[in-house]
């Protein structure tokens, strides 16, 4: 964890964490000074002349003051130090995010990534001034008031030194028990309503299926017999919490014990007693301020883990070194061999995919749901990495290539379109923030967006709300599109929306990539007729094979899965709804 | 410095910055009210607008004195960007100082403002069932910040005091179901008088009027209607009697300008321009509100948790002991005691421990088993509450509200009765018991403990008021940047693309949240260190040793007397501030516990029990028979709609989105009651049939697929739990999924699952063959099922065709084109039937139909998203 804090700060403010620590354990030590001071002050105010004590009550205030010099310069600097692992810190999570390899996103790793941006901020900013210093403190201060005590009372000083350890695992332990003891209370709660948010979710069906009831009653017996085994599992977590409790007391009666001892036997003054009883408390007191950060301490670590979690990452391969693009005109692209797999234990998608996209050529990619259309498509756009075999563009290896190199080589119009916040025009500009006028002018015609924006108040300049929201599915894909076509890049991939575009919109799309007149290799994984007509060949892809190859004339006149699909696609674009004749039946 | 009497100096103390205002424009609103606009570029560093949110002006005094004079305005719009906003202020006659000024304001004056304190108005995700507005003309500007905000179906009743016939022509905000009731003023009671007598249940109260009016509301408010504290928001705007210029919009009383001594001007009451309204007859019914349902959802635990609070505190006390013990221990050393007594406060001391560790780990496992089967019964609970709501229901929620009730909020519970009782009692127990101790011992130290205390609590509250709106925006920025990092995450693949254009809108508002937080955060460093030594035990201790030194030195006491401070004193101020965190946690118990009350007190499905309602229409057939029906109340979604379906025939709903297509046929699959009117199957009121009777007869295949955890078989066999292999497949085959199935790795007996998953077009075709094998004999369905996902919409277009067959089908049509081949087709615009016939008859009528049609060939309606 400090380590993670270590790498959070930029490197010119480690020299001031330096400094901030030895300052707390200034603090510390002078905190201690001022516990000891009790013991003449107070042997002397239970002593015969109390008026004795007026000089180490001067001694006490000039330690406490200086403490308090101490820690207000300690504070300052601890503030800064958050306010540094605020700004480096969120600023580089963003940045990382960036190189990370999208296979990584998983479900559960985009929310640890989106809380470690948006949530742990404020925490960031309190993590050393309300954590690592009262921690430290908390820890040092019993140590240093166990050392300070071995010259004044040797057998009482190697005591509360022993208790150090002892007392710091029982905390430990207990804070250990506790956190199983939540988990296991959560588990069990999700254990006991996964069963009723699956019995709420499934409603509808269960109803329309008459098993409402008698599924409420398997559900109840269910739970009724689960029931006795989470709570039993619970409650044997219970008495563990209890150590660090009952150790601190033990603690307490076991120490006043041996001074009380000590001073029958003589070994001590009786005021002395006393006044080693009241350092002994305040020796305890600072494990008990231990146990009321418990809270803090769970929410630092939470923050730091999930900023651990985006650091440690897998990144994309490359450095992030910008060379002038090289290519020029539509390059030739190989796929050798290449297998692809989400994860590590994860089926293969792609399992040597061999494929030749010459150049200047349009491919349509077609195939069924699950067959490896979209994998392959992020490959070429470097979205992804191949697990084995190599892609080549131009017989160059993309592998060695940097990211931003890989990056210019592509231009994507993604199924999702996702528009940044800002202005129409920002969005399109995207795709080339230099472009003159007259190329942005041409991509916006291309892609049919002076329609939309005609439509709209502020024309070009209307702002597309947060992820484009502020416009509707066709628009942002119109958008999308005029971005992709104004990005100068020598390979162009169209990832085909799957939900039903209106055929306005549908058209727009496919004559905006058929009058693109700059020189690409072009790739689209269609669904609709209209895009795979423009294809100069159709790639038919099944369980991340090639099943099919050839043109859109030559494979209707096969007469394989491609025909097939051809007819059916056709099909569905004439269905109507009836209820009297049963329409023709194929399978 | 001008004079600015008490307020002023508590003001400066509080931090508060001047900022110049200039005006640049003015517009009288009415006779007596004038819109004055102006601008700052500075004062929206420190202001926030929001609904209702107010500035403290300083008016210079009329009588050309020295002193300044406060008064705080509503702002009434604002441009936060340009430093552009305005303010409506009530002139009066004869004027006090803000009167006199807004009477002669003109363009190029200035005048100094402040933002510290205000108040924002919010509408929480679910609104109450109303909002109950009460002021006059000085609260005018708030209400109408309020009016704008509320939701255009949520009732608004605005009560308005009268003073001035001239108020009735304050321009108000409209809103659609907002309804106003001036109130000539007769006296403080006569407002208060005024609101209706009825059932206020789950409304809201904003109220903003005159002082002694809000007394009597106050009182009308929660001890008739039963309002609770957190439903109603009172805030006295000004105070009858005073000046005219103090009267209007002083919306606290807190901190009092200093006033030059004007005479005290009491207003006539206007006369009445018409009859005074009698309080409306009607009577008043106390009403229940959501926000007490935690009550009412632990009541059967209260007597437990009392006695736990109990035993806690006699845990915590015991805790404590030791301490106790220690100065009897010093007592009876100084005191020369026998070796015995010592052993025997050892004994003691030991004893106590044990036996404290002991009863607090008992109650521990005591109150965990009372909550497991308190937790018990309430998921038995919920199970049924969840099996007799409407359907509806879970559609409008979703997914996320259940888990959040049935999930999260039963955790929530889990601690508030285990942990979050004996918490809360042990923060609170712990340092009065310590005080009492303390005070007994001697009470001059103890006073003084409260030193450093107090210390914080100013410090705190300069805080607090200093970061004024900012705390409200932290967490508006919070779930903005939840979003904002969800969408970059989201768009990952697109900047990595497109590159760092597309990324820097998403870094320049991290940059900007940064920059909040520093801009907030940073000013109070320096306090917050002053709280934490203030309240550290070695400032205590000092304390605790200079006045302890002081007076047992002058012998003033017995110096055992300060072991108890030296031993327990150093904490207190720990302990003390300990106690608003160990409440926390009950807080968020109760709120969760409001809300699985709220659930549970949602209206189930009633079977009609009475006289069965039956009709002569033919077997099979379905009437929607003057159906009405709203999802709040006075919003109607479906208004008088008269269809009829006759036997084996299909008929498709048509419309804009919003037109209620979707609405009006899941009103056949019972998802709602019908609010009039009525829905026959076979002549028989869907009411009065049970839940099984209607679905025997009525099915439905909608975009959403519910798969349950089981096997493929009995997924498909739901309805029909005996059925054989054979008819299963059977089924399996007529929707396309018979192959599919096969493939699975354990065919028909797949458990389906993360690994054994099915795509989109896959699970609705296992939804229609479960449709096929259930057999009823009407179908709702929604046509977008047919266009889901392209690579298998010709598979799941054939399974529906083996379905609709031969059936009574009503059909929520997004493309035109799919139901040309209905036997009717009917139009609904605003709920209303707009037309009905076959294609062929509407297209040749050239209605709206055949506008909906010519538009389509160009632009097919996109398939609204599924509201069902």
């Amino acid at each position: 964890m400090i380590r993670t804090l270590l790498q959070l700060l930029p490197a010119e403010r480690r020299r001031m964490a330096a400094g901030h620590a030895a300052l707390t354990v200034l603090g510390v030590a002078l905190r201690a000074a001022g516990a000891v001071l009790l013991v003449p002050l107070v042997a002397d105010l239970f002593g015969p002349d109390p008026g004795g004590a007026w000089p180490w009550l001067g001694l006490l205030a000039a330690v406490t003051a200086a403490g308090w010099a101490v820690d207000t310069t300690a504070a300052r600097i601890g503030f800064d130090l958050g306010f540094a692992l605020l700004d480096h810190g969120q600023h580089g999570i963003a940045d990382r995010l960036t190189r990370v390899r999208l296979t990584w996103f998983t479900a559960e790793h985009t929310a640890t990534a989106r809380q470690a941006i948006a949530t742990t901020g404020p925490d960031l900013v309190g993590l050393v001034i309300y954590l690592v210093t009262p921690v430290a403190g908390a820890v040092l201060l019993p140590v240093a008031v166990g050392l300070a005590l071995l010259p004044i009372c040797l057998p009482l000083g190697l005591a509360a030194l022993a208790g150090v350890p002892v007392l710091l695992g029982a905390f430990w332990a207990t804070r250990r028990i506790g956190r199983a003891a939540e988990r296991t209370a959560e588990d069990a709660n999700t254990a006991l309503t996964e069963r009723i948010v699956e019995f709420a979710r499934t409603q509808p069906a269960l109803r329309a299926a008459r098993r409402a009831e008698p599924a409420r009653g398997l559900v109840g017996a269910a739970l009724a017999a689960q029931h006795g085994a989470t709570v039993r599992l619970v409650l044997l977590q219970i008495p563990g919490q209890l150590l660090f409790g009952l150790a601190s007391q033990a603690a307490l009666v076991l120490l006043a014990g041996t001074t009380t001892a000590l001073a029958v036997r003589g070994d001590l003054g009786v005021p002395e007693a006393i006044a080693l009883i009241v350092v002994i408390a305040r020796y305890l007191e600072a494990f008990a301020a231990l146990g009321e950060l418990t809270p803090g301490i769970e929410t630092a670590t939470t923050a730091l883990r999930r900023i651990r979690a985006v650091r440690t990452a897998p990144t994309v391969s490359g450095e992030r070194s910008k060379r002038p693009a090289t290519a020029a005109g539509a390059p030739r692209i190989r796929l050798e061999r290449v297998a692809f797999r989400y994860s590590d234990d994860g089926p293969r998608v792609l399992d040597g995919l061999d494929l030749t996209l010459d150049a200047g050529t349009t491919t349509a990619i077609v195939g069924p749901s699950g067959s490896g259309k979209s994998t392959v498509l992020a490959l070429l756009a470097g979205l992804h990495e191949p697990t084995a075999g190599r892609v080549l563009v131009d017989g160059t290896d993309t592998a060695a290539l940097g990211q931003d190199e890989r990056g210019d080589l592509v231009s994507v119009v993604f199924q999702q379109p996702y528009l940044f916040d800002g202005s129409i025009r920002d969005n399109v500009l995207a795709g080339d923030p230099g472009a003159a006028e007259d190329r942005l002018g041409h991509a916006v015609a291309l892609a049919r967006v002076g329609e939309v924006t005609a439509r709209l108040p502020d024309g070009e300049r209307t702002a597309v709300g947060e992820a484009g929201t502020a416009l509707s599915g066709g628009e942002r894909q119109r958008v999308s599109i005029a971005r992709a076509l104004l990005k100068p890049a020598p390979i162009l991939l169209v990832d085909e929306a799957t939900s039903a575009l209106d055929t306005e919109n549908e058209a727009a799309v496919v004559q905006a990539l058929a009058d693109d007149t700059v020189a690409r290799t072009r790739v689209i994984v269609a669904h609709r007729l209209g895009s795979i007509r423009h294809a100069d060949r159709v790639v038919f892809l099944e369980d991340g094979r090639v099943v099919e190859d050839g043109t859109v004339d030559g494979l209707l006149a096969a007469g394989g899965r491609f025909a097939d699909f051809w007819r059916q696609r056709q099909e569905a674009t004439g269905w109507r709804v009836v209820t009297r004749q049963p329409a023709g039946d194929d399978s | 410095m001008a004079k600015r009497g008490f307020s002023g100096v508590v003001m400066r103390g509080y931090g508060a910055r001047d900022h110049e205002v200039t005006v640049v424009g003015r517009e009288s609103l009415a006779p007596h009210f004038v819109r004055l606009r102006l601008s700052s570029p500075t004062l929206f560093q420190d202001a926030i607008a929001v609904p209702t949110a107010w500035l403290r002006f300083w008016f210079p005094d009329p009588d050309g004195g020295e002193s300044e004079h406060q008064r705080a305005y509503t702002i009434s719009s604002a441009d936060e960007t340009i430093g552009e906003f305005t303010i409506d202020m009530v002139l009066h006659e004869p004027a006090g100082p803000a009167s006199l000024w807004a009477k002669r304001a003109e363009p190029g004056w200035t005048i100094m403002a402040t933002s510290l304190g205000s108040s924002k108005f919010d509408v929480p995700d679910e609104p109450p069932a109303g909002y109950l507005l009460i002021g006059d003309s000085a609260s005018i500007p708030a209400i109408n910040s309020i009016l704008g905000v509320v939701p255009a179906d949520v009732p608004i009743e605005v009560y308005l005091e009268q003073h001035d016939a001239a108020d009735r022509l304050i321009p108000l905000t409209p809103h659609p179901r907002a309804r106003t009731h001036w109130v000539p003023r007769q006296g403080p009671a006569s407002l208060a008088a005024a609101i209706e007598a009825r059932d206020w249940s789950d409304w809201y109260t904003w109220a903003g009027p005159e002082s002694g009016s809000l007394k009597h509301l106050r009182t009308r408010l929660r001890d008739e209607f039963g309002f609770p504290k957190s439903e109603l928001y009172a805030q006295a705007y000004w105070y009858y009697g005073r000046t005219f210029g103090k009267r209007r919009g002083t919306p606290e009383p807190e901190p009092e300008p200093a006033i030059a001594p004007e005479p005290a001007i009491a207003p006539e009451p206007a006369a009445a321009p018409e009859p005074a309204p009698a309080a409306p007859s009607g009577r008043a019914v106390r009403g229940a509100w959501r926000a007490q349902g935690a009550g009412r959802l632990l009541a059967p635990l209260r007597r437990t948790l009392i006695l736990s609070g109990a035993l806690q505190a006699v845990v915590t006390l015991v805790q404590l002991a030791p301490f106790v013990l220690l100065v009897e221990l010093a007592r009876q050393m100084l005191a020369g005691a026998a070796r015995s007594t010592l052993w025997t406060l050892g004994g003691w001391a030991l004893g106590l421990v044990g036996a404290g560790t002991l009863l607090g780990g008992a109650l521990t496992l005591w109150l965990h088993a009372v909550d497991a089967r308190f937790a018990r019964d309430l998921r038995q609970r919920l199970l049924g509450k969840l099996a007799r709501m409407p359907l509806g229901w879970f559609t409008i929620r979703g997914s996320g509200h259940v888990k959040q009730v049935v999930r999260d909020d039963t955790l929530a519970l889990h601690y508030l009765v285990t942990h979050a009782v004996p918490d809360a009692v042990a923060a609170v127990v712990a340092p009065v018991a310590v005080l009492a101790y303390l005070f007994v011992v001697d009470w001059r130290i103890a006073l003084a403990l409260f030193l450093p205390v107090l210390v914080y609590v100013m410090t705190t509250a300069v805080m607090v008021v200093q970061s004024g709106a900012r705390t409200s925006l932290a967490s508006r920025w919070s779930e903005r940047m939840n979003r904002e990092a969800g969408a970059y995450l989201e768009g990952q693949p697109v900047i990595r693309v497109f590159g760092g254009a597309a990324a820097s809108a998403f870094r320049a508002r991290l940059d900007e949240y940064i920059g909040f937080l520093g801009d907030w955060q940073r000013p109070f460093t320096g306090k917050k260190t002053l709280m934490d030594l203030a309240t550290r035990p070695a400032t205590f201790l000092l304390l605790i040793a200079f006045l302890g030194t002081w007076l047992i030195s002058s012998g003033a006491m017995d110096p055992v007397s300060l072991l108890p401070f030296l031993l327990l004193g150093t904490t207190f101020g720990a302990r003390l501030l300990g106690i608003g965190y160990g409440l926390s946690g009950l807080r968020t118990g109760m709120l969760a516990a409001r809300r699985i009350q709220t659930t549970l007190d949602e209206s189930e499905l009633q079977v009609h029990a009475g006289p069965a309602r039956v009709a002569a229409d033919a077997p099979g057939t379905v009437v929607f028979d003057r159906v009405g029906f709203a999802y709040r109340p006075g919003v109607p979604v479906i208004d008088g709609v008269s269809i009829v379906l006759r036997p084996g025939t299909l008929t498709a709903l048509v419309g804009p989105s919003g037109s209620g297509k979707s609405t009006l046929a899941a009103l056949l699959a019972r998802f709602h009651d019908v609010g009039t009117g009525a829905i026959r199957v076979g002549g028989r009121d869907v009411r009065d049939l049970t839940a099984d009777e209607l679905y025997a007869q009525v099915g439905f295949v909608f975009q959403q697929t519910q798969l349950v955890h089981a096997t493929v078989h009995d997924n498909i066999a739901l309805a029909v739990p005996g059925a054989a292999r054979e008819r299963v497949e059977a089924a399996a085959r007529a929707a396309h999924l018979h192959e599919r199935i096969l493939r699975l790795p354990h065919g028909y007996d797949t458990v389906l699952g993360p690994d054994a998953a099915l795509s989109g077009g896959e699970r609705q075709r296992l939804t229609i063959a479960r449709a096929i094998l259930a057999d009823p004999t009407v179908l709702v369905l929604d046509e977008a099922t047919a266009f889901a996902d392209p690579e298998s919409e010709y598979s799941v277009q054939q399974a529906l065709n083996q379905l609709t067959a031969g059936r009574t089908v009503l059909v929520i049509a997004h493309r035109l084109h799919t139901i040309t081949g209905a036997d009717q087709i009917v139009v609904l615009d605003g709920g209303h039937v707009a037309e009905a016939g076959t294609h062929d008859e509407l297209h040749a009528a050239g209605g709206r139909y055949r506008r909906l049609w010519d538009a389509g060939a160009s632009r097919a309606t996109a398939p609204e998203e599924a509201t069902l």
